[in-house]
C-alpha cells in the first residue's frame, strides 16, 4: 500500500468526519427547527460520517467522488445562505462561530484532497477504469489478475 | 461468462463488491441519521433542548396599508388576513409578532380600528408595532399612539427584553423631510436604554424606515441613524428589522445586520427603478409572490438571529 495514498485517505476521512460531526451538532443544537435547512443538516451529517468511515476502511474511488460532490454542494448552500438565501433562510458572515468556518475549511480540504488523489491516480486510471479501483489503488487490480 | 474476462468491463466479483460498499454506505447513513435524530430527540425530552431550541421566536409583518384601494391590490384586508392566518399556521406560537409600520394607508380612525381588530386574530401572546409615515401623516402620530401607544415612551418608542434579547422599537417617521428622522429625544433614549446592558446581549431594533441608506433619493434611509447605531457599536450582535420598502433586502455593516421586510399589501419597485416608489401592479396571480411574512429565531449561544422569509401562500 502506498503510504502517501494512505495518509491522503486518513486526512480526507478526518475532514469529512469533522464536517459531518459539526452539521450533526448544529442539527441537534437548534438547526433542526429550521424548515428544509434542518433536515438538510441531518442528511449532510449522516452521509458525511458514513463516507468518512467507508473511505477510512478503504472504499472504492467513487466514494471520494460522492464526498467531493457533497462538499461542493455544502459550500454552495453555505454561499446561498449568506447571499440570496437558502429556502428563505439567511445567516451572516461566519455565524455560527466557529462552526461555519470549521465546516468551510473541512469542505475545501475535502475538495483539495479528492482532487489530489484523482491526479495521483490518473496514470493508472488510463489502464483501469476509476470505478474498478479502490481509493488506495490496492485490491481490485490484483484481484483481476487472479 | 464473457463479462468476467472483459478487461474494460466490470467483473461479477467487482459488481458484488461495489454493491456491498454501496449497501454499507446506505446502512451507515441511515444508522447515523437515526442516531443523530435520537440524540436530538433525547436532548429535547430531557430538557436540554431548553438551551438548544430557539430561545426566542417571533414573526414580522409589515406595510399592511389597510384602506389602500388600487389595482396593485384591490383587497389589502384580504391579503393581510391571509398573512395573519399564515403566522397562525407556523406550527408553533411565536413569542410575539412585530408589525413594522404602515398599518393603515391614510391613518383614519376607522382604518386604525380595522387593523387593530384584525391583529387580535394573531395567535401570539403579544403584538408590537412601530408607526409608518402613513400612520402619522396628518397628526404627528397622535391617532397611532391612541390605538397602539400604550406602554410606550416619548412619541411611541419603547424597549423590552425576552429570553436574554433586548428589543427596541423606534419611531423614525415623525418630523421628517425626505429621510427618516429619530430626533434628539429618541437618540437620548437609545443611549440610556442600552447603557446598562452587557456587550454580549443580542440587540434587535425595529423601525419602519431603514436605518441604513438603502436608497436615500427615495427617502429610504434615516438621516440620524448613524448616531443611534454608534450607541450599539459595542454589542456583538445587532439586528435591525424594517419595513417601508415593500421588498426583501439585507445588508451587513460591521456588527449590524439590516433586514428590510416585504409587505402584505403591494410591491414597490426595486431602488432606482423608475422615477418614484409607486405601487407596482403585477400580472394576475403574481401578487402573493411579492407579499409575505418573516420568521425570526434566536438560539442562545449563537450570535446571529436566523431569518426565514415566506411568500404569501
Amino acid at each position: 500500500m502506498n503510504i502517501a495514498n494512505l495518509v491522503l485517505r486518513i486526512v480526507l476521512s478526518a475532514s469529512l468526519a469533522v464536517s459531518g460531526a459539526v452539521h450533526a451538532y448544529l442539527y441537534i443544537h437548534g438547526y433542526r427547527d429550521i424548515p428544509a435547512v434542518g433536515p438538510g443538516f441531518l442528511v449532510q451529517g449522516s452521509v458525511f460520517c458514513a463516507l468518512a468511515l467507508l473511505i477510512l476502511a478503504g472504499g472504492p474511488a467513487w466514494l471520494q467522488l460522492v464526498a467531493a460532490i457533497g462538499a461542493a454542494g455544502s459550500l454552495v448552500a453555505f454561499t446561498l445562505s449568506r447571499t440570496v438565501g437558502l429556502f428563505g433562510f439567511t445567516e451572516t458572515d461566519w455565524q455560527p462561530s466557529p462552526y461555519a468556518a470549521i465546516t468551510v475549511i473541512a469542505e475545501v480540504l475535502t475538495l483539495l484532497l479528492v482532487g489530489t488523489t484523482a491526479l495521483r491516480q490518473r496514470p493508472r486510471a488510463s489502464k483501469d477504469p476509476l470505478l474498478y479501483q479502490r481509493a488506495d489503488g490496492a485490491g481490485e487490480p490484483s484481484s483481476r489478475l487472479g | 461468462m464473457s463479462a468476467d474476462n472483459d478487461p474494460t468491463g466490470m467483473t461479477r466479483r467487482q459488481l458484488i463488491r461495489h454493491g456491498a460498499w454501496f449497501g454499507a454506505a446506505v446502512v451507515l447513513t441511515v444508522a447515523g441519521g437515526e442516531v443523530i435524530s435520537h440524540v436530538a430527540g433525547a436532548a429535547g425530552s430531557a430538557g436540554a433542548a431548553q438551551q438548544s431550541r430557539p430561545a426566542l421566536r417571533f414573526a414580522q409583518i409589515s406595510d399592511s396599508h389597510i384602506g389602500f384601494t388600487g389595482p396593485a391590490n384591490p383587497n389589502v384586508a384580504e391579503t393581510f388576513s391571509h398573512a395573519i392566518g399564515q403566522i397562525n399556521s407556523l406550527g408553533y406560537t411565536p413569542d410575539f409578532v412585530i408589525h413594522t409600520g404602515d398599518l393603515t394607508h391614510l391613518a383614519t380612525p376607522a382604518q386604525f380600528d380595522q387593523v387593530k381588530q384584525m391583529l387580535t386574530g394573531l395567535n401570539t401572546p403579544r403584538v408590537f408595532t412601530v408607526p409608518g409615515e402613513h400612520d402619522s401623516t396628518d397628526d404627528a402620530g397622535q391617532k397611532y399612539r391612541q390605538a397602539f401607544g400604550a406602554g410606550t415612551r416619548g412619541d411611541g418608542w419603547y424597549s423590552f427584553d425576552i429570553a436574554g434579547v433586548h428589543l427596541i422599537g423606534l419611531v423614525n417617521t415623525l418630523n421628517m423631510q425626505k429621510l427618516g428622522h429619530l430626533g434628539t429625544d429618541q437618540l437620548e433614549f437609545i443611549e440610556k436604554d442600552v447603557a446598562g446592558l452587557s456587550s454580549d446581549t443580542p440587540i434587535v431594533v425595529f423601525s419602519h424606515i431603514p436605518l441604513f441608506a438603502m436608497y436615500p433619493d427615495w427617502g429610504w434611509g434615516t438621516e440620524d441613524a448613524a448616531q443611534a447605531l454608534s450607541y450599539l457599536k459595542r454589542f456583538s450582535s445587532v439586528t435591525c428589522l424594517n419595513g417601508h420598502v415593500h421588498q426583501l433586502f439585507s445588508k451587513t455593516e460591521g456588527n449590524v445586520t439590516f433586514y428590510s421586510g416585504t409587505t402584505t399589501a403591494y410591491p414597490l419597485p426595486p431602488p432606482g427603478q423608475g422615477p418614484a416608489p409607486k405601487p407596482v401592479t403585477l400580472p394576475a396571480g403574481k401578487l402573493r409572490d411579492a407579499l409575505g411574512i418573516r420568521e425570526v429565531s434566536y438560539t442562545k449561544g449563537q450570535q446571529a438571529l436566523a431569518l426565514k422569509d415566506q411568500k404569501l401562500t
